[in-house]
């Protein structure tokens, strides 16, 4: 469609291929965008109608435009959170993914690790962090180290799955053309196991900025995590709600590039096709 | 040319003490050169353990299998082996999991690219070669692996159940190819069925297999004249086949 457009001028009284593609994605997301509009003309409406004050709920507008004018504290704070929530992240990858790799071929470490591991699952992370904070103080290092704490048991636990679950059948063909250890590793169980890692890359790009808000709240100086307490303890919900918003543009970023990644190394698969 | 398969008192048993599962055997067969043997079974009866051992995937509890008078003791990457399932793989299309074999062979597609071309448009995919599996039905999928089996030109194949998921009509059209293509070629064919008709239209020999634990009650030679098409199968000759293997399934309470 868009190379016919390109080859022979839009006949006249007729859209520009680009508005007719931005009209047909309207088309497809309205019910979305409505059902958004919808919920934040009955949250801006209903404060004025039960009266709801403003410290214990602000309207949208409110949030807005509170929110506008503490911008450049806020942009300064969505660059701490999204370095510790970066950084971290990455790191999780960096070191599970290799762990996880080194598991599942490994039958000694997949008696002795492993099952510690899985225990440890069982663990919530979050709760290392007043440890991390007491012993490492209010830096950005401690938050690091736990968004890389809750990130990579996510990580390093699919990859183990995804790494030791190639079926019989392709494992059984890989051996029968006498492949060795890395052609096979390249050319089968490498992208097969890529989709099971990009389960455990996005469940723990969703708790990365979980971890980094939840530390900065134990102990911080700095951050959308603190800035959101200490305003929160100034009866300021509509900055709180500022804050959330930055957060939440912050978690979709990640997951947008982790999605991004995706379509990109495993175009291929039922997950992304579907999309 | 293809080396004799001989079976030796082969036997498998999976599993230890009282888990143990007795799957195979023992039996004893040769399968010539050149020869086009199906291994017919009910479901269960040990077909596809048969299959792997011969393809040294899989290692006998008890006797041996000698191919040209050795030993088999590990892989064997002289055959083409297709699975129950296949091993098409969903990041490469139809063309790219045909060259899968000679990549992991370490050889470079490009300098066969003619022979993959070929290989497709024998059964009717050159037009698919760009496509991946998901966009195939499951007939045209078989015929895809059957390509991937096939493209490092083998010349023992072994099969298992290649037709077992496909429809009548379909299955009627790969049995042409199967048949075309060993025909020409004359690689050692094992090949794995449920279908009684099946395999007395293909094989030079069918060996009947008993239920679990599968022994091979009888090998028989099938001399009808090739090629054999649908019009064989009315012929009294074929039918009697079938009658005496159907006979058989019948003592044993599996027909
Ligand atoms: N990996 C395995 N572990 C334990 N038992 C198995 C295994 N594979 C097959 N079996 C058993 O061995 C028997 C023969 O299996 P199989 O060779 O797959 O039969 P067929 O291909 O004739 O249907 C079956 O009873 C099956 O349950
Ligand atoms: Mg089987």
């Amino acid at each position: 469609m868009t190379m016919a457009s390109s080859e022979k001028p839009a006949p006249a009284g007729r859209l520009p291929a680009v508005l007719l593609r931005l009209l047909a994605s309207l088309e497809r997301s309205w019910p979305f965008v409505a059902f958004f509009v919808g919920l934040f003309l009955c949250w801006e409406w209903s404060v004025d109608l039960f009266n709801i004050p403003a410290y214990i709920l602000p309207k949208p507008s409110e949030i807005v435009a509170k929110g506008w004018a503490d911008v450049p504290r806020l942009v300064d704070y969505f660059w701490i959170t999204g370095m510790e929530t970066f950084v971290g992240y990455f790191l999780a990858i960096a070191v599970g993914l290799p762990i996880g790799l080194a598991i599942a071929f490994s039958p000694l470490l997949r008696r002795t690790i492993y099952p510690f591991f899985v225990s440890l699952e069982m663990v919530p992370k979050i709760a290392f962090a007043p440890l991390f904070i007491s012993w490492l103080g209010f830096g950005m290092l401690p938050k690091v180290i736990i968004v890389v704490l809750v990130c990579f048991f996510p990580v390093a636990l699919n990859s183990i799955h995804a790494f030791g679950s190639l079926s019989d059948e392709l494992t059984r063909f890989c051996r029968s053309t006498g492949a060795g250890v890395w052609r096979t590793f390249w050319k089968v169980r490498l992208p097969a196991a890529l989709p099971q890692c990009f389960v455990g890359f996005k469940y723990a790009a969703v708790n990365a900025t979980v971890g980094a808000t939840i530390a900065e709240f134990i102990g911080s100086d700095q951050g959308l995590g603190f800035y959101i307490q200490i305003v929160t303890g100034n009866m300021r919900p509509d900055l709180a709600f500022a804050g959330i918003f930055f957060l939440t543009v912050l978690g979709l970023l990640l997951f947008g590039l982790v999605t991004l990644a995706e379509h990109l190394l495993i175009p291929w698969h039922i997950s992304v096709r579907r999309h | 040319m293809a080396a004799t398969i001989e079976l030796r008192s082969l036997a498998k048993t999976y599993g230890f003490g009282p888990q143990a599962v007795y799957a195979f055997g023992p039996a004893d067969l040769t399968i010539p050169s050149g020869s086009f043997v199906s291994l017919l079974g009910p479901s269960g009866c040990g077909k596809s353990t048969l299959l792997l051992m011969i393809a040294g995937l899989l290692a006998p509890s008890r006797g041996e299998i000698l191919v040209g008078g050795k030993q088999v003791s590990g892989p064997r990457t002289d055959i083409g082996i297709m699975f129950q399932d296949n091993t098409l793989v969903p990041w490469r299309t139809v063309e790219g999991n045909v060259a899968l074999q000679l990549e992991l062979r370490g050889q470079k597609p490009s300098a066969h690219a003619g022979r993959i071309n070929e290989l497709l448009r024998s059964v009717q995919l050159e037009d698919f070669a760009k496509r991946r599996p998901h966009e195939l039905s499951g007939g045209m999928q078989q015929r895809a692996a059957f390509c991937q089996a096939l493209v490092h030109e083998p010349d023992t194949l072994l099969l298992d159940e290649p037709l077992g998921k496909l429809d009548a009509m379909t299955r009627e059209g790969i049995r042409a190819d199967l048949q075309t293509l060993w025909m020409k070629r004359k690689p050692t064919v094992v090949f794995v069925t449920h279908s009684i008709e099946e395999a007395v239209q293909l094989s030079s020999t069918v060996c009947v297999i008993t239920p679990r634990p599968g022994r091979i009650e009888c090998a028989i030679d099938i001399d009808l004249p090739w090629p054999r098409d649908l019009d064989v199968k009315s012929t009294p000759e074929f039918t009697d086949h079938v009658h005496r293997i159907q006979e058989i399934f019948r003592d044993y309470g599996v027909i």
